[in-house]
């Protein structure tokens, strides 16, 4: 009886307040990394959780992998920023999307269920173009 | 007089391509699993799209499609692929009709997917239950959260240490095989593990 009504309250905290549910972890770092929510920076660490809107940054010769909970799997280079401006995973629901907006630096892309299953709702901005992702591996490089 | 023209018109193409190279691009690879998909890059310049693997354009649209010389691959983005993390990992469970026992088959898989869990770095866990669809389908909802639940339940009880764990169930609307209302089928009776 505990168990499950545990399981309730984690059930309504999600539906009550599904922009504070992590939308993915950061797994591996190497140099300075943060994660910027909601204006507050914290430093990348194996676990650190990132929200929708988050801002994942590498410093100068760091490093920063991260994986989303549609099995998107993204990874920057040094001198990154990347913005994570929506991200919808309610499959049951059909309600996918996932943009992403990369100011500068250098990634890896392996594309999840989303790209799967809404090819046409995933997609990485640049400064100067926008890249649609149909369920593929891409680099991208974007240059100030 | 025509010759030293072509010359200098090639390299200034040359030229061209090379300043396109340094600037902001996108190289399509090979999938994990060996097969290619495809990009579509739309800029101020027009829209490319690339279905080849190691091709590559501008983010601006302005030029097609052209191959990227490994070099280049490894000068701009070989950090970033060394920091790919390891990539998800799906498991599917089956279990016996109507109640929330495991097949023999899938309870001998049980080990495979601690131990694949326990060598991740901060492990992200979803457990998704489902059903056929025999029975009512409130029914099936709280069976086949009572399936997801069963093996929260067991992979803790493993000692498996989860960063985050989300259990979930899907009743009997999510069919992996296709099947008309009350048809009992053990590909559906299912508990899908994702490990990121």
């Amino acid at each position: 009886m505990r168990r499950s009504a545990i399981f309730a309250t984690l059930l309504c905290a999600t539906l009550v307040r599904a922009d504070a549910v992590p939308i993915g972890y950061v797994k591996n770092v190497t140099g300075n990394a943060s994660v910027v929510t909601a204006g507050q920076s914290l430093k990348a660490e194996v676990g650190s959780p990132v929200h929708v809107g988050s801002v994942l940054k590498t410093g100068p010769g760091a490093s920063l992998g991260v994986t989303f909970k549609d099995e998107t799997v993204m990874s920057f280079g040094p001198n990154t920023e990347l913005t994570v401006d929506q991200y919808l995973y309610e499959p049951s629901q059909g309600k996918l999307r996932m943009n992403s907006k990369l100011a500068k630096g250098s990634m890896n892309y392996v594309s999840g269920v989303i790209a799967k299953l809404q090819p046409d709702a995933v997609s990485v901005a640049t400064p100067t173009g926008v890249i649609g992702v149909r369920g593929t591996q891409f680099l991208l490089k974007v240059e100030e | 007089m025509r010759k030293p023209w072509s010359v200098l018109l090639f390299l200034a193409g040359v030229t061209l391509l090379a300043g396109c190279g340094s600037k902001s691009y996108v190289v399509l690879l090979e999938n994990p699993d060996g097969s290619t998909g495809a990009v579509v890059v739309k800029g101020a310049k027009g829209e490319q799209v690339i279905d080849q693997a190691r091709q590559g354009a501008a983010v601006d649209g302005s030029a097609k499609p052209a191959a990227v010389a490994e070099a280049d691959i490894q000068r701009d983005f070989s950090s970033a692929m060394a920091a790919r993390p390891l990539l998800p990992e799906r498991f599917l469970l089956y279990f016996e009709s109507g109640g929330a026992q495991l097949t023999a088959e899938s309870n001998a898989l049980l080990p495979k997917v601690i131990e694949n869990a326990a060598k991740r770095p901060a492990v992200d866990v979803s457990i998704i239950g489902h059903t056929d669809t025999q029975g009512r389908a409130d029914q099936n909802e709280a069976l086949a959260l009572k399936r997801a639940q069963a093996i929260a339940e067991l992979i803790k009880k493993k000692g498996l240490k989860v960063h985050a764990l989300s259990v979930e169930s899907h009743g009997e609307r999510n069919l992996l095989i296709k099947t008309a209302d009350e048809t009992s089928e053990p590909r559906n009776r299912r508990v899908e593990i994702s490990l990121r």
